[in-house]
């Protein structure tokens, strides 16, 4: 039985009393604690009305909202307790950004809670040093580009460690290798046990990260659970304004035009190979190399080489050194490996056992990748 | 880059940072009240030789394009008051230039005409100055020394809020600008109106709407209805004072010492006064 | 044809001390689909700022439709005419009350005749769907519909070349695959369209070119798999490789076969990874009005899918829903694939289209018989 982290019951909740219908009409979710969980919809489905009661920003006009199995107060004590424990990301950082500089922005938060001087001290380092912006500390917000600006909203939500952090399409915007880099962060995160939620209409992005999605259409939840069964009902999708992740879509054709079974669903291009792959084909070893604070002396032998996680990034960099994968490392690994190459993988150590996770799971789609300490 | 961007960008870069702003305020008065009580010329060129130390070492005399235009503006205007004052002497004195040009009756006394330079030459002393101290203090540091000096925090927090917003809805002044430059916004006069309008109105639109997120976004962040302060820059010390008061003294008794010691009738129109 | 050259351009922004367009050679073709790719603050709007004459290069110079583009007030009018640019963020560029009063706003602009306004916002509304919200007030619209009306209001241009930043962002799933869709009736029809993004899997599905920018330098022009494959020019630019690129390159390294031809849809993808026996396509065309060969076709037992603007709209207030309302195409040439046959609804102008589609299809191994109807 998994932990309930959020629990609301026949939300109802109206921005004004002339709405001819609810902006949240009976929503009735759950959300577990530790589970990886994407809220899904389209623009104006309700999903920013539904996160922001999560952390008591909204009262519900009917229904009852529970943090932790208890309903949440909405006296300023209470609710500075629950901020306490619960980030949000919005979607514009210009909306959450507030202060003049950087380093400012970020203490915001820890300051509202009273903390004292030396911990600030060592979460502005902690979170700026995780979203890749030290050497941006002193610097104006305003003099910033959007990507960093997303950055540094990020910093500032992950300043005061929350327990759950709720994210507003948190890549949207970004370049492709900034938003490779704000997943990697966002898995640290799950790893490290913060409860992560992430609002989008990204499909891609929720299906290749969630474990569990909660899909909301004009105020109504429509689903809730695994990402398969609902990208299979291809009606319920059409309605909800999304549409079928490529993955699980290339997967259910090539599966149905072989006459195989769909399942089981990969949710990445290397899960989709390796499916295909014929009997016997060699499969590529992954040598991992966990990285703690210096980088392990491991020669490459000319192998291609991945880095996953900031202090592989920060280290490799200082370093001088020239990665092959710079992102979504773990994935051009196991391509390689499907295709019959080595490869080494340093990350970060206390990432090993996410990425070891991750790699086990091509066993599922019929090859063991073998992996090297 | 907006003109109010590249001045917070070199304010921000300045080495002059970190050294309290009301310190320097303090000293920049101080320095143009000498610069005005005392009537030696030489008074203007110490000042202008501060300003040009403090620039130089605050920015590398880096000024923005459109600040050394409105700067030469400003020299320029200081120029023809100048020569308005050269040019109306007390007609009590003996006259060095008397005549009418056009509708200008020219009376030109000795004393007219260094009144003339030492305004001007206090004018631009002046400027470097107040140069030095505009391009080393960001707004955000100017409210915090408000704060500082028992200003009302609502009024520091509000000044800070504006620059921030304003920035931001001057980006979106140029977007619109230009959007509306791709849709022949500005051709003829009628259709500038429009466009003119109807920007004003995108930005109020849009800063209301900002105004409404960031209020949850505040909320969200467990605002206490105050905006705290990590890192305020420094205070006012006592060493400032002391720097302040002995450069008004060293400069004042340098200002009465060196009284007279140039006069620039001499130098243009030879030993004739 | 060159539609927009530019030769050596390099600007400065007021202040800043590096040059944010630095001595950029582009050639942008007629009926070529381009993109122009890049990160953020590469200098892509900057760019297309010069494609119509609101930024003035501080050296070298800007041709358009084989003309240097002149900067005197006149000139700049008939070039504005001709390039039209829909931002990003549409609520930068609405400045109407009503959606009807927004899109006339460029035409009104240009001192049309009263009469040919209406004519052309009649058009642009129908184009992009938003017939019914004409007299409604800008505000009360949603996100995707303000990015619609952004796009109305470049239609009633009637440009030659449309640049359109970022077309997609922000936009729901469906919502962004209808405007693709009219991107490329819009293309077919004969308007040339540049798409600035940073959005690699949308480039690569779209553009027959691309040119990527990197800190205000062109690194590349060619085709996308020539970029894709320099995996160190591609890190650099702060972009990566598309998904399905990746994806096929790894397919054929796996079969040891070559990578060409390049699938670029999921059908052409699906084609290279699988194939078993094909389901036929009835191709139906439809005018102004839902014919019977129509309404037999929705109440049928065959998948329906539609492609084009006149048709999703006429489809979408008739009783009967067609199975795909989005990707039309792609969804009907998917069932095909699966032995299934389907229907595709198709706007007359769009014949063509279809028939190149379904022609790209045979490289990959999938001939789709078919027949028109209408």
């Amino acid at each position: 039985m998994k932990e309930c982290i959020f629990e609301t019951e026949n939300l109802v909740y109206s921005y004004s009393t002339k709405q001819a219908k609810p902006s949240l009409d009976n929503v009735s979710v759950e959300i577990h604690k530790g589970v990886r969980t994407a809220i899904l919809g389209a623009n104006g489905a309700g999903k920013s009305t539904l996160f922001y009661h999560f952390n008591g920003i909204f009262k519900p006009v009917s229904g009852t909202v529970k943090y932790m199995g208890k309903p949440l107060e909405y006296t300023r004590e209470a609710l500075t307790e629950l901020r306490n424990d619960i980030s949000v990301v919005v979607q514009n950082p210009d909306e959450q950004i507030f202060s003049a500089t950087v380093e400012e922005d970020i203490a915001f938060g820890p300051m509202n809670m009273g903390m004292e001087r030396d911990e600030i001290e060592r979460r502005i380092q902690e979170s700026l040093f995780k979203v890749g912006m030290e050497e941006y500390r002193e610097r104006p917000t305003i003099q910033l580009s959007y990507g960093q600006r997303k950055r540094v909203a990020l910093a500032g939500a992950l300043a005061i460690s929350p327990k759950v952090l709720i994210l507003d399409e948190p890549t949207a915007g970004l370049d492709p290798q900034m938003s490779q880099e704000v997943i990697e962060l966002v898995e640290q995160l799950c790893e490290a046990g913060t409860t992560v939620i992430i609002s989008t209409h990204d499909v891609d992005l929720a299906y290749a990260w969630a474990e569990e999605i909660h899909v909301l259409i004009h105020g109504d939840l429509v689903y809730s659970g695994e990402p398969e069964p609902f990208f299979d009902d291809h009606e319920k999708v059409a309605m909800t304004g999304l549409v079928m992740p490529h993955t699980f879509s290339v997967n259910s054709s090539v599966q149905r035009i072989c006459g195989r079974e769909v399942a089981p669903y990969p949710r990445t291009n290397s899960q989709i190979l390796c499916k295909m792959l014929p009997e016997g084909s060699r499969i590529g070893k992954i040598r991992l190399v966990p990285v703690e604070d210096s980088l392990p002396d491991v020669p490459a032998e000319g192998l291609p080489t991945g880095i996953y996680g900031a202090i592989t990034r920060r280290l490799f960099r200082a370093a001088g050194r020239e990665p092959d994968y710079h992102f979504n490392a773990i994935e051009y690994c196991l391509m390689d490996a499907v295709g019959g190459k080595d490869s080494v993988l340093f990350c970060d150590a206390p990432m090993k056992d996410r990425v070891l996770e991750v790699i086990g799971r091509m066993e599922a789609f019929g090859k063991k990748v073998e992996v090297v300490m | 880059m907006s003109e109010e961007m590249q001045m917070d960008t070199l304010a921000y870069s300045s080495r002059m940072l970190k050294w309290a702003p009301l310190g320097k305020f303090l000293f920049v008065i101080a320095v143009l009240i000498v610069n005005i009580v005392t009537n030696s010329m030489m008074v203007p060129f110490v000042t202008l030789a501060i300003g040009l130390v403090l620039m130089a070492y605050s920015t590398n005399f880096k000024i923005p394009f459109f600040v050394a235009l409105a700067l030469a503006e400003a020299v320029l205007i200081l120029a023809i008051g100048c020569g308005m004052i050269s040019i109306t002497g007390d007609k009590a004195d003996p006259a060095i230039w008397d005549t009418n040009l056009l509708w200008f009756d020219v009376y030109m006394t000795h004393d007219s005409f260094n009144k003339a330079w030492l305004v001007m030459f206090r004018g631009i002393a002046g400027m470097a100055v107040m140069m030095s101290f505009a391009t080393s203090t960001p707004i955000p540091h100017l409210s915090q020394a408000l704060k500082q000096v028992h200003m009302p925090r609502e009024v520091s927090e509000l000044v800070v809020l504006i620059y921030r917003y304003g920035f931001f809805l001057l980006e979106r002044l140029d977007a619109m600008w230009e959007a509306a430059h791709c849709r022949m916004g500005f051709n003829g006069f009628m259709n500038t109106m429009k466009t003119t309008a109807s920007i004003t109105v995108g930005i109020f639109t849009s800063s209301s709407n900002l105004a409404d997120k960031a209020q949850i976004a505040l909320d969200c962040r467990n605002y206490q209805g105050y905006f705290p302060i990590y890192n305020a820059p420094p205070k006012l010390g006592i060493k400032w004072i002391l720097v302040t008061v002995a450069a008004v003294a060293l400069i004042y008794v340098f200002g009465i010492y060196t009284e007279g010691w140039i006069d620039m009738t001499k130098l243009f129109f030879g030993g004739s006064a | 044809m060159t539609v927009i050259q530019t030769d050596n351009i390099v600007y400065y922004y007021e202040g800043a001390s590096k040059p944010s367009m630095d001595g950029v050679s582009i050639t942008i073709k007629k009926g070529v689909k381009t993109v122009i790719l890049g990160s953020n603050g590469a200098g892509k709007s900057t760019l297309f700022y010069h494609f119509n004459g609101v930024v003035k290069p501080k050296s070298g110079t800007v041709k358009v439709m084989g003309k240097p583009v002149s900067y005197r007030k006149k000139d700049l009018r008939e070039l504005r005419s001709k390039v039209a640019v829909v931002l990003q963020n549409p609520d930068d560029q609405i400045f109407g009350q009503t959606v009807e009063g927004d899109v006339g706003y460029g035409p009104r602009n240009m001192k049309l005749p009263e009469e040919e306004v209406k004519e052309r916002v009649d058009e642009a509304l129908f184009q992009t769907g938003l017939g019914e919200f004409r007299e409604k007030n800008t505000m009360q619209l949603s996100y995707g519909q303000r990015k619609r009306l952004a796009l109305a209001g470049a239609l009633a241009m009637k440009p030659e070349v449309l640049i359109m930043d970022e077309p997609t962002a922000g936009l729901d799933p469906q919502m962004a695959l209808e405007l693709m869709e009219l991107a490329e009736q819009l293309h077919h029809n004969g308007t040339t369209i540049v798409i600035s993004t940073h959005d690699v899997d949308l480039a690569y599905a779209w553009a027959d070119e691309i040119h990527v920018l990197k800190r205000g330098k062109l690194i590349y022009s060619g085709t996308s798999e020539g970029f894709y494959r320099d995996s160190a020019a591609v890190h650099s630019t702060g972009v990566m490789q598309p998904s399905m690129f990746v994806m096929n390159e790894n397919l054929a390294r796996m079969r040891e076969s070559d990578p060409a031809p390049y699938p670029r849809t999921e059908s052409q993808l699906i084609s290279k990874m699988a194939s078993g026996p094909k389901g036929g396509l009835e191709i139906v065309l439809v005018d102004g009005e839902l014919g019977d060969s129509v309404h037999a076709a929705l109440k049928g037992g065959r998948k329906t899918g539609v492609f084009g603007t006149v048709v999703r709209r006429l489809v979408s207030d008739s009783e009967k829903k067609a199975d795909y309302m989005f990707n039309g195409f792609e969804a009907c040439a998917g069932e095909c694939l699966m032995g299934r046959d389907s229907v595709l609804l198709c706007d007359r102008d769009c014949l063509d289209l279809v028939k190149a589609k379904i022609e790209d299809l045979k490289a990959f191994g999938t001939d789709i018989s078919y027949n028109v109807n209408g």
